[in-house]
């Protein structure tokens, strides 16, 4: 379905990544594993250095962070954020919501808004929609969306497909009104149906997280899983990339009535660099038009990955100028979203480690 | 579709010098998961054919894979 916003900004961008950094080499040491194919996934899909949390550390963590940043350095005002939007699949707790624990432990206004909505590798788009929505009430001026998850800690350990790829990370937009009369575009999709190809079976109220599900299973070459792990059906996931973000991305641009030439940069979620080379040879589109190097630096980060192409690829040029980009994000649900917007004359674009 | 042609680029992936119709998939050290989505994107690429992943893994030689590109070609 489309979706248009009106007179809507995107101000600043702060992504958060844990100091601690991991190395493809060094964590396939630990797999029963040709050395010649993981040089080959090294080179193919781009995998090599990423991010990940310590133990114990919680998305709150790492969202708290980064504001006390923002306060530190006069980039956001706690007084001003009208509404808190915080996205993520691997909340502190079932109850309260993460967003009302970030509000809490910052001390936040009680005359705000807080919200947690439960999305992944589309969670970049779906939570700037809701920021947007809210935008349309008078007394929100200001809203801050938080992108965290620490799926480094849901992923076995002993599972090749899963383990050397996932990254951590949080991302602090901000989102205000235009004073110019700008458009934005998006359109979305979901399909509840295929979605247990990325899924977590236990841990829920369906599937309670006992000694029993914390068991590592043998699941087929030489990977170990348990019912408590992230499971995701790589070849599952990149058919459903393939066929279905080509025509979604090119339905939203005629609709928006933007030639695929007048977009900058498509800036997609970033799983891996194979699947975003075939995306933009499938759209016909030069790869240099779409970034897809922010999983050998900081590994796969879920909702995160579309703000670390901002800020890593982007940086300091969205401060100075405007760009026509094309967010596009797909994953869990599954759910598949693209956003045609000018973002850019940013206040902030940056990455800091959290430590 | 040239068959021929379609072993050639299945070599490739598998960083073989070649790959005989009658092989069986599995018995290649380099048919891994990484494999398989190459074959995946090259059919698509190559002969517009959208294969589903679990298709693939139903196929036990080169000539049953060829088969199945072929009948999905566009």
């Amino acid at each position: 379905m489309n979706f248009t916003f009106h007179r809507k900004r995107i101000t600043g961008v702060l992504v958060v990544v844990p100091e601690n950094e991991r190395s493809f080499s060094e964590d396939m040491k630990n797999f029963n594993f040709p050395e010649a194919r993981s040089l080959k996934l090294k080179e193919v899909m781009g995998f090599d250095k990423r991010r990940v949390v310590e133990p114990g550390v919680c998305v709150s963590d790492l969202a708290v962070f980064g504001l006390e940043q923002l306060f530190n350095r006069g980039l956001l005002h706690r007084d001003e954020i009208d509404a808190l939007i915080l996205v993520t699949q691997t909340p502190d707790h079932f109850v309260p919501a993460t967003s009302s624990i970030v509000q809490g432990r910052l001390h936040l206004k009680p005359d705000m808004l807080c919200l947690d909505i439960s999305q992944a590798c589309a969670g970049f788009v779906v939570g700037l929609m809701q920021t947007f929505m809210l935008l349309e009430q008078e007394s929100i001026k200001k809203v801050v969306l938080i992108n965290a998850d620490v799926l480094s800690r849901k992923a076995s350990p002993k599972d090749r497909n899963i383990y050397p790829l996932i990254g951590d990370a949080a991302a602090i937009t901000v989102v205000e009104r235009d004073s110019e009369d700008s458009v934005i575009h998006a359109s979305l999709k979901m399909d509840g149906a295929r979605g247990h190809a990325l899924t977590i079976p236990a841990g829920g109220l369906r599937m309670p997280a006992t000694l029993e599900t914390a068991i590592l299973e043998d699941v087929g070459d030489n990977n170990l899983r348990a019912k408590d792990h992230l499971f995701m059906d790589g070849a599952a996931i990149f058919n459903f990339v393939q066929t279905e973000v080509p025509p979604l991305i090119e339905g939203l641009l005629a609709t928006a009535g933007v030639s695929k030439d007048a977009v900058d940069y498509f800036l997609c979620h970033q799983p891996n660099r194979f699947m975003l080379q075939k995306l933009a040879d499938k759209m016909k589109v030069p790869h240099a038009k779409m970034p897809n190097n922010v999983v050998e630096r900081f590994g796969n980060n879920s909702g995160v990955s579309i703000p670390t192409v901002i800020t890593y690829d982007l940086g300091d040029r969205l401060l100075r100028e405007k760009l026509q980009v094309c967010l596009a994000g797909f994953g869990a649900g599954l759910t598949w979203c693209a956003m045609l917007v000018s973002l850019g004359k940013l206040d902030f674009n940056l990455i800091t480690e959290y430590k | 579709m040239d068959k021929i042609i379609f072993y050639e680029q299945l070599a490739k992936i598998l960083d073989l010098e070649e790959v005989k119709p009658e092989n069986v998939l599995i018995d290649f050290e380099a048919w891994d998961s990484l494999s398989v989505l190459s074959v995946l994107a090259m059919a698509d690429a190559k002969y517009g054919a959208s294969i589903k992943a679990e298709e693939i893994r139903s196929v036990v030689t080169a000539a049953d894979l060829a088969d199945l590109v072929a009948s999905k070609q566009k």
